[in-house]
This record gives structure tokens, sequence and C-alpha cells, in this order.
């Protein structure tokens, strides 16, 4: 399908604030970008004109922000929402291989669906990781580096090459990916061999490196992950920040006018989807 | 005084005051025991209007009263030389003064700005107040129909490492009142999704009874969708939406409007601090916006200190009208509030529409789909009169000319300072420079703020251009400025600054001010921008003290005669007075909120030294200027010769700066402010991790220490190529410029006749980055 005709749904409620440079992310590269509240895809609340329907939709996205205001657990809240409300559509679309994204919050309510990592079936019924508290025990809004792992899986990172570093600011307070200890190393490793490690945070030097480079203190530096089949995708860190150089924290000692790193994760989808739809 | 209350008959709580036949005396108790605040004389003027209507005031009208005649509300001490000297700086670039000032940005976009001080309620209850203080401030600027896109915060408090004996009883401590205004600001930030950039974290002894706390907001809108804070036509519907009103915040304006006393927690729980609630209020911004988008918005205004009885009166007036409002449909947090309680509650995350009623409906159904409450609560009626019904009984009526316009005074001032003025102690020459140099660094008012930055999202929206902290990413330095690119399709950007001057203006009020000015400038045009506007926050003692307006009078003239030669316009501000507390005041505040513009953010500069080799040169004359300065203070010294300014010097240095940027020139900028040249320096190589070496030889007739640490205004390092300097130094006309060293690799060395330091890079870190981490904990 041509690049004009991808639908991509940017999914918010009260408290998620990162919809807009969300929006334009894909909205710059000429797809087509909209914001839609949870509520229209329900259907309460709205008039005829406002409703929407997720499955007319290629790609879902939903933002960082504090849903809800994460009161609870960051997250919970709206991926509770969306179980009752919204499930059978949203395991439809991402079993028929269309890409849903989760950064930072987003990242957080996929974990919460039980969307990612998804061990067992499409979907577990219960979280199967967490995004505990940073080590730090504060909000960490800071650069980090994140080195590129994925084989090929991740329809998100297809025009990333592998071990390439590249620079995304964190911004959150539950961010530190971990696994239940009993099962730590049999998970590790299952997430190694079906692909599903996307990026880990390093240092300058690429190294596997403990904070502030990983700013939350996350299980083998991971900052993102993807399921088996590829098209589920959620990381801590926000490419939307990035998407222009002269976002990044250090551009005054490069150049303005080139692409921020973030842009390839929006450009690999749009083209994974115009190729494969 | 109870015995002049006289309740009706009623199934809910009014009561007729009389205070026709009072005494003098009685008049000041109804004022103290209903908490209004309000003088004898105030309470005399009241009591005359009530003659001439032949009855007696309710105690909604007594309350009413009491807010709208607050010092915080009607600026009565202060109106007078706001007026002289800031107010009335003009500007075409200047589109409204509301509740938050609107500039120009392009053809298309203005932004808004504006700064003020949430001190009381952030002193007894510092996670709520400085939150609400930030709900606040965001409304301010929503309400003018332009999207918040900037937060910042300038805060004051005493010394972290204060011992519990030393603290005033009924204080806080420094440490627990600073984690909780910065987590109540980074929870309220964070969750709205409005970054927050800017700010500055001054420490002093001054602060330990009353902390200053000011919150700033910048927006930008179409001009299409800017709003009046006003209604339009006599037929406009007052829609009520947002939060729901309850006992909180009861009394905040006046609470805010005395000195804070020992027993001011009994008044926090009173309900004098309201509490705030982000996931309201971040749906409540995007249905305003989306109203004002779709131009159903006849008018817009935020209800803040006073609550309901401010904002439906200010509103009604200002469009030439009149209001009448059916009390009992105002949505409540909890049942059996009083009439004067719904009726001046501050409850949080609130804003008053006026909407024709053909927009009725649409407005009511935007909200709805945002789960944010909209209420009609009131109509406009023609008569320049508010009438509130409760159930159908009238419980306030008043003339809204009386009840808006207030008092004001032209009270006594003294501007001599003299005797403010200690004797004069210099100190010896440092024996060791080194130590000199790196105890100023690592003080707490120098050292890197980064405990704090790092708690703040400042780059949600994606369009912090330039971030607080700049240079070589994990080992950041401060920057004088913050750059924002507000719109999708332009790179014209705004910058954003602050300036709080008050170890100046505690010496010299008027060169406080002044310098409050110079900083500001500096700061802007060091990132490439040119300084177009600014908001001001004025946090001062008790105005009825003549030395505490005298210094309030004598610094704004020092702003204001500044900015005006400098034709910088000041559309909104803030004034706090009652900064103090039965053990004093705090020093004379005033804080700047700057506004620059930059035409195209890939000639932004910022504060890092980019390249070994490249030349360090300095702009402005350094002076024998130590009074209030980081050095003095670290050392027990004095001088009342505070930095002074020149407004030829700082138009022509500006300048200069500025064009110097436009022309591609400097690799790096940063102004010499707090701490003086040796602190510039140390931050340029902090934030590039490289060295410098410098020679202050050529700098005239200055001991050592003085050329390190004079805080002298009206002066910048800058970096250019190798090769580049002449094209640089001839733009200063008159003023003092001169190559001062070079970028090296990684130690910090300064010679002076003779004398040398040698600081490694890796020391001067160290010094720098830890203090606020051992003072108030954290890291990983």
């Amino acid at each position: 399908m041509r690049i004009e005709d991808v639908k991509v749904c940017v999914l918010y409620i009260e408290g998620t604030n990162c919809e807009e440079e969300s929006y334009w992310s894909f909205k710059r590269l000429g797809a087509s970008s909209e914001k839609v509240h949870l509520k229209q895809l329900i259907g309460s609340d709205v008039n005829e004109d406002e409703k929407r329907n997720l499955l007319d939709y290629d790609i879902v996205m939903i933002p960082g922000g504090f849903s809800s205001g994460d009161y609870v657990r960051a997250g919970a809240i709206l991926g509770a929402r969306v179980k009752s409300s919204l499930v059978i559509e949203l395991v439809e679309f991402g079993k028929e291989g269309r890409p849903i994204l989760g950064i930072c919050n987003g990242f957080q309510v996929l974990v919460e669906l039980g969307l990612l990592p998804a061990f067992n079936g499409f979907m577990s019924p219960v979280p199967q990781v967490a995004l505990a508290t940073n080590d730090s025990a504060k909000y960490e809004c800071r650069p980090s580096l994140l080195k590129h792992e994925n084989h090929g899986n991740c329809v998100f990172t297809k025009n990333l090459p592998k071990e390439k570093v590249i620079l995304v600011p964190v911004a959150h307070t539950e961010g530190k990916f971990v696994l239940p200890q009993s099962k730590e190393q049999e998970m590790l490793r299952k997430m190694e061999e079906m692909d599903m490690i996307v990026f880990k945070y390093v240092d300058p030097e690429g190294n596997y490196a403990g904070y502030p480079w990983n700013p939350n203190g996350s299980l083998e530096n991971i900052a993102g992950i993807c399921n088996a089949e590829g098209n589920i995708f959620g990381m801590m860190p926000h490419p939307e920040r990035v998407f222009y150089q002269y976002q990044h924290p250090d551009w005054t000692r490069k150049s303005a006018r080139k692409d921020g790193d973030g842009k390839v994760i929006f450009e690999s989808v749009l083209e994974y989807v115009t190729k494969t739809f | 005084m109870r015995q002049l209350f006289h309740s009706r008959n009623l199934s809910f709580e009014l009561f007729d005051v009389d205070i026709l036949s009072a005494t003098d005396e009685e008049l000041q108790g109804v004022s103290d025991d209903a908490g209004l605040a309000l003088s004898t004389d105030e309470m005399k003027m009241i009591r005359s209007y009530f003659e001439t209507n032949g009855r007696n005031p309710t105690d909604v009208e007594l309350q009413s009263l009491g807010q709208a005649w607050s010092e915080h509300c009607c600026y009565k001490s202060s109106m007078v030389f706001l007026r002289e000297y800031l107010t009335s700086i003009d500007s075409d670039a200047v589109i409204d003064r509301g509740d938050a000032g609107i500039v120009e940005f392009d053809e298309d976009h203005a932004y808004a700005l504006r700064i003020e001080s949430h001190n009381h309620p952030s002193a007894v209850e510092p996670y709520g107040g400085a939150a609400t203080g930030i709900g606040g401030i965001i409304r301010d600027v929503l309400c003018m129909g332009a999207q918040p896109v900037a937060l910042i915060d300038p805060l004051h408090f005493g010394p972290l490492d204060l011992r519990y004996r030393d603290l005033p009883p009924g204080v806080k401590h420094p440490r627990y009142l600073m984690g909780g205004v910065v987590s109540g600001i980074r929870d309220y930030g964070n969750r709205l999704g409005i970054p927050t950039v800017s700010g500055a974290v001054i420490f002093d002894e001054g602060y330990i009874g009353n902390i200053v706390i000011n919150v700033g907001c910048v927006g930008i809108a179409k001009k299409k969708n800017l709003t009046k804070n006003r209604v339009k036509t006599e037929n406009d519907v007052l829609i009520l939406v947002g939060g729901r009103t309850g006992r909180d915040g009861i009394h905040g304006v006046t609470f805010a409007s005395v000195e804070l006393t020992e027993d001011m927690e009994e008044q926090w729980r009173g309900g004098a601090v309201q509490l705030g609630d982000p996931i309201l209020k971040e749906p409540l911004i995007h249905a305003c916006l989306e109203a004002a988008e779709r131009g159903l918005l006849n008018g817009m205004k935020d209800l803040g200190g006073g609550g309901l009885s401010c904002v439906v009166g200010e509103m009604a007036l200002a469009g030439g009208f009149g209001a009448e409002v059916e009390l009992e449909k105002v949505p409540l947090k909890e049942e059996g509030l009083a009439p004067w309680e719904m009726w001046v509650s501050e409850s949080q995350e609130r804003m008053m529409l006026a909407v024709a009623p053909e927009n009725v409906e649409k407005i009511l159904h935007i909200f709805k789909l945002y789960d944010v409450l909209a209420t009609p609560v009131a109509k406009v009626i023609k008569d320049k009169i508010v009438r509130v019904k409760y159930h159908g009984e009238v419980v306030l009526e008043l003339d809204l000319e009386f009840l808006t316009a207030g008092p004001e005074y032209c009270r006594d001032y003294a501007t001599d300072f003299e005797s403010m003025k200690q004797s004069e102690a210099v100190p010896d020459e440092p024996e060791d420079y080194h130590k000199a140099i790196l105890d100023v660094i690592a003080s707490p008012n120098i050292a890197s703020k980064e405990w704090v930055i790092r708690q703040y999202d400042h780059e949600v929206r994606g369009s912090t251009v330039l971030k607080p902290l700049q240079g070589k990413i994990g080992l950041a330095c401060h920057g004088d400025a913050v750059v924002l690119k507000p719109l999708e399709s332009s790179n014209r950007c705004l910058a954003v600054t602050t300036s709080s001057t008050p170890h100046y203006t505690a010496i010299d009020p008027y060169l406080g001010g002044a310098s409050a000015v110079d900083e500001m400038c500096r700061n802007l045009v060091s990132v490439g921008a040119s300084p177009h506007s600014f908001s001001n926050c004025l946090n001062f003692g008790n105005p009825e003290k003549s030395d505490r307006l005298g210094a309030f009078r004598e610094t704004v003239r020092g702003i204001g005669e500044t900015a005006m030669a400098l034709g910088l316009p000041t559309p909104s501000g803030n004034v706090s007075f009652y900064n103090e507390t039965s053990f004093a005041p705090v020093k004379p505040t005033p804080v700047l909120l700057g506004v620059g513009i930059v035409d195209d953010l890939a000639k932004c500069v910022t504060t890092d030294f980019k390249m070994e080799g490249s030349s360090i040169l300095l702009i402005g004359e350094t002076k024998e200027e130590l009074g209030g300065s980081e050095y003095y203070s670290l050392n027990g010294a004095y001088s009342s010769t505070v930095p002074s300014v020149d407004l030829n010097t700082l138009k022509s240095g500006m300048k200069g700066i500025l064009t110097s940027i436009d022309d591609g020139l400097l690799l790096s900028c940063h102004d010499i402010s707090h701490g003086g040249l040796a602190v510039a320096v140390a931050e340029m190589c902090l934030g590039g991790s490289v060295g410098a070496e410098l020679d202050l030889t050529g700098i005239p007739n200055l001991r050592f220490d003085h050329k390190l640490f004079s805080e002298s205004n009206t002066r910048w390092l800058v970096e250019v190529d190798s090769g580049n300097e002449d094209r640089v130094l001839s733009r200063f006309g008159d003023i003092w410029v001169r190559r001062m060293g070079t970028v090296t690799s990684d130690t910090l060395s300064i010679k002076d006749n003779g004398s040398s330091i040698e600081i490694p890079l890796d020391d001067v870190r160290e010094a720098w980055t830890n203090t606020l981490y051992n003072l108030l904990g954290g890291g990983a």
C-alpha cells in the first residue's frame, strides 16, 4: 500500500501526554496519522462522526505519559480499560500482523495487557514481566544510548543495522525491566532464542554499563523488547523526541540539519507496512 | 464578634452581619473573626457602602470583599509603582495584558507568558503548594487560549545544612521543603506533559522562615484562538468547567496577604492550601483548547485566588456587564458547604467559560468526551452588579465597580538604604587559590542542579531544542537559556530564561533590579536570542513597613528603567508581599522570566567549549564589584559595591554577541554571573569535557581573586576559532574586550601576573557534581 494510505491510530486518554509528538512522527513521513481517544474506539459519549473502529487502522501506537495518572502502577489503569473494552479488536489487529508500538507508558500498557513479551500464545492472561521503579527511586529525564540487538525479527527496527548505537532520551520513574526471579534465566534464554530483545542500554564506549547509562537498573540493560512475531514492540526511551538532530541534547556540537536517531523506528515500520499490506 | 452575626432562618448557613451599628473596634473584630484580613479603614469603607444601601451585608458579601480587596487580588500597595515603572513600558508587540501577557511571535501566532509566586502555601505544605502553583500558572496561560509549552521554576530556600537547633519555631527544615517542592513540581508538571525547562535554586539564610517559590509558564497560540478574560455579550452563559468545589483553598489569598506566623500549620489544616489533580487538568487543557480552536468561546478565565467570587465579577465587569449566579448548581466535592465557602473556595482545576447560548451544547459535548465536568452556573445581566442566589435566596448583591475596584494606597516608603549597609570587610587574598576556586564551584548556589533538573521532564512535547543541561552527553553543564521550537512548520524559536538577584537587591535595591534585567538579557543573547519581553514576580516583605516598601519601589524602578531603555515590555507580572515572619523579611527578591526570539534554531549556541585550540575571549569590563557575590558570602566578607549597569554598554554588548552568533562566529558563549569569571570558564570546560588556559594579566587594576570572582554585569566568555578573534572583538565598540586564552585538553589553568593555578578537570567536576546529591541524597 502507499504510505499516504497507511492509517496510524495514536491512542490517548487523560494523562497520555506524548500524543502530539507521536502523531507528528508518523505524519512527517507521509502516513495518515490520527490522535484517537479511547472513547472514540469504544463509542461512549461520542457522536456518530467521532466514532472510530480500531480495525480500520494499520498501525496502533500507545504513546508516553501518565495515563489516568499512573497512581496504581504505571500503565495498569489504561491496560485494564483496554482489556475490558477493546481487547477482542486489539488481539485481532495484532494477530493479523499489524504493528503495535508502545513507547514508555505505552510499553508499560503493553506489558500490563500481556501483549509483551507474551511467551505462550499471543497474549498472556497476566503480566509476565514488570517495569519496576527505577533503582534511583526517582524520575530520570536524561539521554540514553541504545544498542540495537535484534536480528531482524522486530518490524520497527528493520532499517537499523545490528549493533548500531542510537541516542534516545528516557523520561520515567518506572522503567526497570525485571523478570520473575525463579524464571529469569529461562525467560532470558527464550527471549534471545525468539529474537525478542531489541535494545539494550550502553555507555558511550558501547559497553553494557550501570547507572546512569542504564538509567533504571534494568535486567541485562534491556530497554526495549518485541513479541515473538516481531509486530508488537515496546521501549522505555522516547524515539519521537529525537526525530530531528536538533532535538538531540548535544546537537550544537554537530549540526542541526540531519535526521535524529529516533526517526528510523517510524521509517522502518512504515516501510514494513507499505511492503507487506 | 459573633454577636454581630445574625443567622437567617434557612435550611443552610447564612448570616446578616450587623456592621451598621458596629464600633470601629468591632469592625476590626469582624474582619479578624471572619478571616477577611481587611483593615479597620477598609471595613469602614464597606460600612459606608452598606449605609448608602440601607442594609447590612451578608457573610457571603463580606467574604467576597475580603477576597477582592486582598493585596493578592487588587495590588493595593504596589499598583502605584507598577504603573509608574513597569506596566507603562509600551511595545507594539504586546497584544494583550490579561491573566498572562500575550506577545506577537510571528504573523499568525502569539506567545503567552506569566510568572507568579506560591510562597506561603509551599512554606506550609511544600508538595501540594508547589504542585498547585504549577496548576495555577498553567491556567493563567490556558485562559488566554494558549497551549502551555514550558514551565519555569525559580526556587529559594534556606541553607540545606541548617542545624535543626537553629530552626525557628513553626518553620520546616529547608531540606524537607526543597524535597517537597521539587517533588510537587515534578509530579504535577510531568503528569501534565508540559516540560519544566528552566529555573534556579538559590540558597540563603534569608529564606529560612519564608521560602520563595515562583512558577512561570510560557504558551503558544494561533492569534485567531486568543481568548479574552471577559464576557462578550449580554446573552453569554457562564459555564464552570473542571474540578468540583470543596473546602480546600479557602482563604488562600488572604493567607497570602499577611505575614506567616508560627501557627501557619493550623491554617493549612483549615484548608488554606488547595489540592491539585493533574489528571483532571490534562484533559481540561485539551477541552479548553479544542473549544478555542473551534471558535466556541466568547471569553475564558481561570479560577485562582478568590475562586468564583473573583472570576465572575471580573469577567462580567471587563465585558461591561453584570452576572447572576445560581450557586446551587456548582458541583461540590462534599455536601454541607455554606454559600460563602462555595463562593470563595479556591479548589483547583477549574475554569470559567463565557459562551454564546447557541454554543452551550457543543461545549458540553466536548467536555463530556474528555470526562471533564461542565456546568452552566451563571448568566450575564445588563446591570453592572453581581447577584448570587442559593436555592432562590439572594445571598449576595454587590455593585461590581465597588466590589472589584478595591482600595489603592500610596503607602509611606523609605529609600534611605545607607543604614542597611554594613562596613566594608574585604577579605585577604587567599593563600590557596586552588581551594578558593573549588569552594566556590562546590557551593550550593553554584554547584550542579542536576539533582533537580533530571527529575523534571524537560523534553516532553519534543520541542526543547536547547536543554537546561548543555554539552557532551553524560557530562553536560548548566546552560544560560533553553530554546523551544513551538511550531511544527517553522524554525523560529522561543528562548526562555530566568534571573533572580536577591543578593544584590538586599544591598542596593535599585541596582539589584537593574542587574536582574541585565542578567536576563545576557542569558538570552548567549544562546542567540533577541530579548523580546519578560514577566516579573516581585517577592518582598510587609509593604506596611516603609523600609520594605522602599526596597520594593527602588527595585521596581531599577527593573523598569533598564527595561524601558531596552524597549522590553513586561505584559504580565505578580507581586507577593508579606514574605516575612516575626524573625525577618526575605531578601527583596525580584524574579524575572525572560523570553527571547531566535529566528533560526540552527544558529543557536550553547555554553560548552567545543574544540581544543580555539580562542577564549572576555567581553566586558571586570570591576571591583563583589558586593553580594558568592565569593564574599562564602568567606564572610562584605562590600556594599554591587554590580552596576551601564545601559549603553548593555545595549552594545548584546548587539555584539547577537551579530557574532548570527554570523556563525561563536562556538560557545556563556554569560558571567554568580561566581564570576572562574565559575563561567569552569562550566564551559565541564560541558565540553575539555580544559582551558587563561591569562588574566590583561585585566587591569584588580587583585587576582577579584578578577576571578567579581560579578560585574554585562560580561560574557565566548569561544571562537583561532583566527576569528578580531572579527568578533571589533564588534563591541567602546566595551573592554580581550583575548584571554585557549581551550586545552583536561586542565583548568589560570594565570595572573606570575601567579598561577592548575586544577585537573576531574577535580572541578567532582566539586561541581556532588554537592546537592550529598545534601539531599539520591543517585543510584
